[in-house]
């Protein structure tokens, strides 16, 4: 029962918040509708793109902080490339590109030089937003193109071509994760990295990839930004990165890599974007989003973690209990009567 | 013995030299296993077994001489090209991805998908007669089960040569009796086996051929059945290097032994149990037993690291029932943890910290560093620590003078009690006769000592008495006749001894 607890955290969330569903919807007739629905996903897009690429790097058992960075930097390579005069599938091209390039120096650092991620990823936070405003001059981006911000417009049932786009990218992801022999490596190098070089995975490649991976989510990510807000700011994508974090935490990523599912932070995202939206609904100030969403998580994690100390002592206790079965010599034994009869 | 599946070469290992820079470790071994053959290899520390398997299985690569894997060349130091030739490693302790499905941990890396391998590893449990849930995650395991695991991974990739390290050094008697009759199995199958271990009861078991190696070089070798224990006891542990110092325990005199200070009776915890000794002011028991004996274990139940399940420690006349390390340390039973870099040391802190760091509870709320420094001065000229300063961060010391300051943190504390866990592991001659020096040195002066240690000679230089564990459990003393052989007796075959 506890270990259902433990391992699926994908149901503990549904079953959440199915239940937090029906006491808003119960209070607050009208939330449950389609709308309600579709507008929780288009929010949701950015943070989703941010959490999974996250996700891929936090797997291998590193983190990358520089997420928000490599947003706000894709972002304004787009921008810029489109008031150039670029077409917009080229500026795409840049600006996925950009997002590439930047995950790939990071990953660089920390797969073949061996700086710590967090480390590396911390400097290039800073340098990725610096370079941003330099390229920018500090200036917000406007006017962007009608035909970006068509990629946002609604196509019917309040599907976008980036909801599609994002969906198809999840699943793929999915698949990607859960039924390929590549994919299964990135659990490998998080759970065990001397196994799994042992084995003869390419360990470093594998770090390597999910960091730009996690790059090329940030790029896309910061298309969707362009594309629903219509211009860039210079904080675009800003502390997006920690927000991304808690979310695999929530949804079950351990951060000491290994473990995670892409339903999980799927779940998870969607989870932490409707309680925005309930929150409008609810009539409470929208200024205690922040707090309700951090007492959630940290609720959450406090359980978890809680049974997760219950199922390691139970393991330890296995572990040891070997020593007292098995067939005990019989002199052994007469020793032991021997010393309680003394007694 | 069983009958061959096929004869013939499985591995060909010729004239392996290696050294780590200018220390040899390897000198032209030379080694060969044929199919269906259980091949033991025994060695003391640091006579180079690790060094060979790893050699042989691909994670590092020798300065000279050839193998072979099954008249193929081994040419890269990779673990998956000596996999792919058929060699593979099943390490001591098996290398486990505790988050991901038993199948998936055996498939992990080869070319198929688990779930179409999953026919001929489910094929393959059934031949080794072992339950295992390949559905299960790999944290839940047990040891002998994750033995299981890594033996499978071999099997699944074909191999025809598997090392065993070790493999029965975390198992019970149950459990190896059903280990040996896999690698009985495995044997009929044509599979070639080194079977490394330090315990000769078991070796005589399950093994036909020996070589021993010592100080890197094969000293003995050939059928197993043409050698007493004896001879290949003497073998392995016959001292090459006479101790420079060579002085003997008569420098001290029995009679400066006083009271007893330590009675622990049937204390049992994790992976021990049952085990009573005595320790007197000015004595220096030994605690001998091969790796996996439970003696450190035992160490940290009776610091209070550990939970005990049963016994009694009786410390200077008061029973010391809820013991923790801050109790200890003020009562004066300390405790030098065996692996320095990861219990030991502050590594990135400088050596004042470091030496006053088992006292920090009792200094004042704002520290004297002046008088901490003075404190380490003091250590610093009696036991002839070298280093820049006692502003030295402690990672910059050699390992002998990060085990001196080691020592000198746990002497600040003012022992009564003493239990030294492994004190000159990877010290170098110099500094372990230092070491020694110092050790006689405190038990001349009243302290009474429990000295843990797997080299036997170095039991035999400083002991007292001995008491040797095995198997978690006592496995017998020693008093008068100290030697090597005696010890080794006790701590390699101890039902033998028991019954004797």
């Amino acid at each position: 029962m506890l270990d259902l607890f433990a391992r699926n955290r994908v149901a503990t969330l549904i079953v959440v918040l199915a239940v937090a569903y029906a006491a808003i919807g119960a209070t607050a007739p009208g939330y449950l509708s389609g709308s309600t629905a579709s507008v929780v996903i288009s929010k949701s897009l950015v943070l989703m793109l941010i959490s999974l690429g996250t996700m891929i790097v936090i797997l291998t058992r590193n983190i990358d902080v520089s997420s928000g960075s490599v947003l706000g930097l894709s972002a304004a390579v787009l921008g810029l490339s489109l008031n150039a005069g670029a077409g917009l599938s080229l500026a795409i091209v840049f600006c996925l590109m950009t997002g590439a390039a930047a995950g790939a120096f990071n990953g660089l650092m920390v797969a073949y030089l061996g700086i710590p991620s967090i480390v590396a990823t911390l400097g290039t936070l800073g340098l990725y937003r610096g370079i941003m405003l330099v390229l920018t001059g500090g200036r917000w981006i406007e006017d962007l193109p009608q035909g970006l911000k068509a990629l946002a417009g609604n196509l019917g049932f309040g599907f976008s071509a980036v909801t599609v786009v994002v969906l198809a990218l999840v699943v793929l992801a999915w698949v990607f994760l859960r039924k390929t022999r590549f994919g299964r490596y990135f659990y490998a190098v998080g759970d065990n990295r001397a196994a799994a070089h042992h084995l003869g995975v390419p360990v470093r490649r594998v770090q390597f990839t999910a960091f730009v991976a996690t790059g090329l989510c940030a790029a896309l990510a910061g298309l969707v930004f362009a594309a629903q807000i219509g211009f860039i700011p210079n904080q675009a994508g800003n502390g997006v990165e920690l927000k991304a974090i808690a979310v695999n935490v929530l949804g079950g990523v351990s951060l000491l890599g290994g473990t995670g599912s892409v339903a999980g932070v799927f779940s998870a995202v969607i989870f932490i974007t409707s309680i925005d939206s309930a929150l409008v609904f609810l009539k409470i100030p929208a200024y205690w989003n922040d707090f309700i969403a951090g007492a959630i998580l940290l609720s959450v994690l406090l359980l978890d973690g809680r049974i997760r100390q219950i199922i390691d002592r139970r393991i330890r206790a296995r572990r040891y209990a070997v020593h007292e079965r098995g067939p005990v010599p019989s002199d052994e034994k007469t020793t032991a009567q021997t010393l309680e009869a003394g007694r | 013995m069983t009958d061959q599946a096929a004869t013939g070469r499985v591995a060909q290992l010729t004239d392996i030299w290696k050294s780590y820079g200018a220390v040899p470790v390897l000198k032209g071994v030379s080694l060969a296993l044929q199919a269906g053959e259980v091949h033991a290899l025994l060695g003391g520390n640091g006579a180079g077994k690790s060094s060979l398997m790893k050699i042989m299985s691909g994670v590092i690569p020798a300065n000279s001489g050839a193998i072979e894997i099954n008249d193929r060349a081994l040419t890269q130091a990779s673990p998956a090209h000596a996999q792919e030739l058929g060699l593979y490693l099943v390490p001591q302790e098996a290398h486990i991805l505790p988050n991901q499905s038993v199948l998936e941990n055996i498939c992990l890396g080869l070319a198929a998908s688990p779930r179409a391998l999953r026919p001929r590893v489910e094929q393959l449990v059934a031949e080794l007669a072992v339950s295992l849930d390949l559905d299960a995650q790999a944290a839940a395991l047990e040891i002998a089960e994750r033995q299981i695991v890594e033996i499978l991974r071999g099997l699944v990739r074909d191999a025809r040569v598997l090392i065993l390290d070790e493999p029965t050094s975390a198992l019970t008697p149950f459990e190896t009796n059903a280990l040996f009759q896999r690698v009985r199995k495995l044997q009929a199958q044509g599979v070639g086996i080194f079977f490394i271990s330090h315990k000769l009861r078991e070796i005589r078991e399950i093994c036909r051929t020996i070589s021993v190696l010592r100080d890197g070089v094969i000293v003995l070798s050939g059928p197993l059945d043409s050698y007493s224990d004896a001879e290949i006891i003497d073998a392995m542990s016959r001292v090459q290097i006479t101790e420079a110092s060579g002085k003997d325990r008569s420098g001290r005199k029995v009679s400066q032994i006083g009271q007893p200070r330590l009675s622990v009776r049937g204390l049992s915890g994790e992976g021990f149990r049952n085990i009573s000794l005595d320790v007197r002011a000015g004595e220096i028991l030994g605690l001998a037993g091969v790796v996996g004996a439970g003696r450190t274990e035992f160490a940290e139940t009776l610091f209070g690291l550990r939970p005990q399940s049963a016994g009694s420690v009786v410390f200077d006349g008061a029973d010391l029932k809820r013991r923790s390390p801050r109790v200890c340390i003020d009562r004066g039973l300390v405790y030098l943890p065996e692996d320095r870099q990861q219990h030991g040391l502050f590594l990135e802190a400088p050596l004042f910290w470091n030496v006053s760091s088992y006292l920090v509870h009792r200094l004042p709320f704002f520290l004297r560093p002046g008088a901490e420094r003075k404190m380490f001065e003091t250590f610093r000229s009696s036991m002839g620590i070298k280093c820049t300063g006692p502003g030295q961060e402690a990672r910059g010391l050699s390992g002998g003078n990060q085990q001196k300051v080691l020592l000198a943190k746990c002497l600040s504390a003012r022992p009564k009690v003493l239990i030294l866990d492994e004190p000159t592991r990877g010290v170098d001659v110099a500094a372990r006769n230092d070491i020694y020096d110092l050790i006689r040195k405190l038990a001349a002066d009243g302290v009474a000592i429990i000295l843990i240690s797997s080299d036997f000679d170095e039991i035999e230089q400083l002991a007292d008495r001995v008491k040797v564990m095995a198997f978690g459990q006592s496995g017998g003393e020693l008093t008068d006749d100290i030697s090597v052989e005696a010890i080794a007796r006790l701590a390699f075959g101890a039902s033998e001894a028991r019954h004797a």
